[in-house]
């Protein structure tokens, strides 16, 4: 059983030396990852061919064609560029909004107890309250326009971001603190030496999380009353039933999703490199 | 060994400010509905929230059930939904940090599925199975099983590899080391998944009933808007908040229970 299983990996040294076995060319890594991708797609297609679900899945290149065809052709008044620009500037706004205002109170909470006394009670009515529940009050109160939408990112992201910043302090290694003031330092130094640097990686977890609900909030607005962004794209193919602007609409979400946590990692690691070694798990 | 217990004492105003502070949010939410700073038709106040909840309790109208039936198959879609995620998503996981052919084949797929939101699937689901329960629960065990399987890969991962190595020096074979010694010290990590994964099927559980559906707490909401009726929109709210607490509560007890030998 050489190479199956990640006991190998702790005494890899040694097993690296027996020549290539058959058991370690179908335990490849990039074999598998190849195999398993071109499966997936291959199932995907053949279910979509035999018309398992009826005619309610699209094809793999028919989704494709349909994506190129939205970048050349006008659809509800705006190209695929348009709707993309229409969502992300959304969650732009509404995460860049949210985490201002959040983490400086998170943080604030985390330091000053009477603060935190006033605010935690009221902020933990809502934490329960999915940022959904919120899309019918914020229809009703904002109308359909540009700024319920918003309103409902904001929400959303709101709650993890001031939460991770608050865990973030709170859960820093008395040690620390024990070592600032031995050498001497004021409470300002225990601040911002210490409680701000330390907190990093919490409140960048608290962002990344936020951003992964900012872009379900957003989807749930724009399934709800939208009429540009990919929410749009989705509902509308929903309405006509074309399967392919459907999945059209949420591999570009995916996509832009996955960008957009790529670009906070990337800021992070800027940011505080000292944390890397919990990166590589 | 005995120790004294050392009873920090709370200044006086940490102790009041908190309720202080919750009374003064019902009043100052109650005062801006009542005064007419804020119309009614846009929030309602919170004891009309109470006399609607009152009314609900046994009357159907406007949205067609009353609140149990309501609450009920959103729990029931819940539950199935979380335990299907649990059932696939814990093994699943468990065996991706261990067997490197299970990685290598689930993983791509794995990273490809796992930046879709959840509720991207719904209309999907609704040309597959309809607006019933199935194509909920598969929504709610789409949303569930991330976390499951990321918490489990993790926890299998973080095992100390100076244990490992001491198992195969004893003569362990992969199989006795993967059951008897990771599975063990990776449950902390399955269990933290345990919460995750459940705040995750609750808010998508919302979603899914917001956009299709015909009953359940998130239609409850969706038909409050629809009326023009806040009293019932934030009586949803306020029903869907209470309800994932209450269970997030009980999973926890749960946690606490199974976890009670393990330090964590």
């Amino acid at each position: 059983m050489g190479g199956s299983s990640i006991a190998n990996e702790t005494v890899g040294v040694s097993s690296g030396r027996e020549g290539i076995t058959f058991y370690q060319i179908i335990t490849n890594t990039y074999l598998l990852y190849t195999v398993s991708l071109i499966s997936f797609f291959l199932v995907w297609d053949r279910v979509a061919a035999w018309q398992v679900f009826g005619d309610s899945l699209a094809r793999p290149h028919i989704v494709a064609l349909k994506l190129y065809d939205l970048t050349q052709i006008k659809f509800a008044g705006t190209n695929l560029g348009g709707h993309i620009w229409a969502s992300t500037q959304r969650v732009l706004i509404g995460f860049s909004l949210a985490s201002f205002f959040a983490v400086p109170l998170g943080l604030f909470m985390a330091l000053n107890r009477y603060a935190n006394a006033i605010v935690k009670p009221i902020f933990d009515l809502f934490k329960p309250m999915p940022p959904i529940a919120w899309v019918s009050i914020s229809i009703l109160w904002f109308g359909v326009g540009e700024f319920s939408k918003i309103f409902i990112i904001s929400i959303g992201t709101f709650v993890p971001c001031l939460l991770n910043s608050y865990n973030g302090i709170r859960l820093i290694e008395p040690e620390l603190y024990d070592v600032i003031k031995v050498l001497g330092g004021s409470r300002k130094d225990e601040v911002v030496q210490v409680s701000f640097p330390a907190s990093f990686p919490a409140i960048f977890a608290g962002l990344q999380i936020s951003l992964s609900v900012a872009w379900t909030c957003l989807l749930a607005a724009e399934l709800m009353n939208a009429r540009d962004g990919m929410g749009f794209l989705i509902k509308r193919g929903m309405d006509t039933h074309q399967p392919s602007l459907v999945l059209g609409g949420m591999i570009l979400i995916a996509l832009m999703a996955w960008l957009s946590s790529l670009l906070i990692s990337l800021m992070e690691r800027k940011l505080c490199p000292w944390k890397r070694s919990i990166d590589n798990l | 060994m005995a120790y004294e217990e050392i009873v920090v004492k709370k200044p006086l105003p940490l102790i009041a400010l908190p309720c202080l502070s919750v009374a003064a949010f019902l009043l100052f939410w109650e005062w801006i509905v009542v005064s007419g700073t804020v119309p009614s038709v846009l929030l309602a106040p919170p004891s009309q929230v109470f006399t609607v909840f009152m009314d609900k309790l046994g009357n159907p109208n406007p949205d067609g059930a009353i609140l149990a039936v309501h609450a009920w198959t959103s729990l029931q879609e819940a539950f199935i939904g979380y335990s299907l995620s649990l059932l696939v998503g814990i093994p699943l996981g468990l065996a991706m940090g261990w067997f490197r052919i299970v990685e290598g084949l689930i993983r791509p797929i794995f990273e490809l599925i796992r930046p879709i939101p959840p509720i991207a699937w719904i209309p999907l689901t609704v040309f597959w199975f309809g607006i019933g329960l199935t194509g909920k629960v598969f929504i709610i065990w789409i949303a569930g099983i991330v976390p499951c399987v990321i918490n489990s890969y993790v926890g299998v991962r973080m095992t100390q590899p100076t244990l490992i190595q001491m198992a195969r020096t004893y003569g362990a074979t992969d199989w006795q080391i993967f059951h008897q010694l990771c599975i063990p010290s990776a449950l902390p990590m399955v269990f933290g998944a345990l919460q995750i994964a459940l705040a995750y099927c609750w808010t998508n559980l919302v979603g899914a009933e917001l956009l299709a559906s015909d009953t359940g707490l998130g239609y409850l909401i969706t038909m409050g808007g629809r009326l023009g009726r806040p009293d019932i929109v934030v009586l949803g709210m306020v029903c869907v908040g209470i309800s994932g607490a209450i269970l997030g509560f009980i999973i926890d007890c749960v946690e606490r229970r199974l976890l009670a030998g393990i330090r964590r």
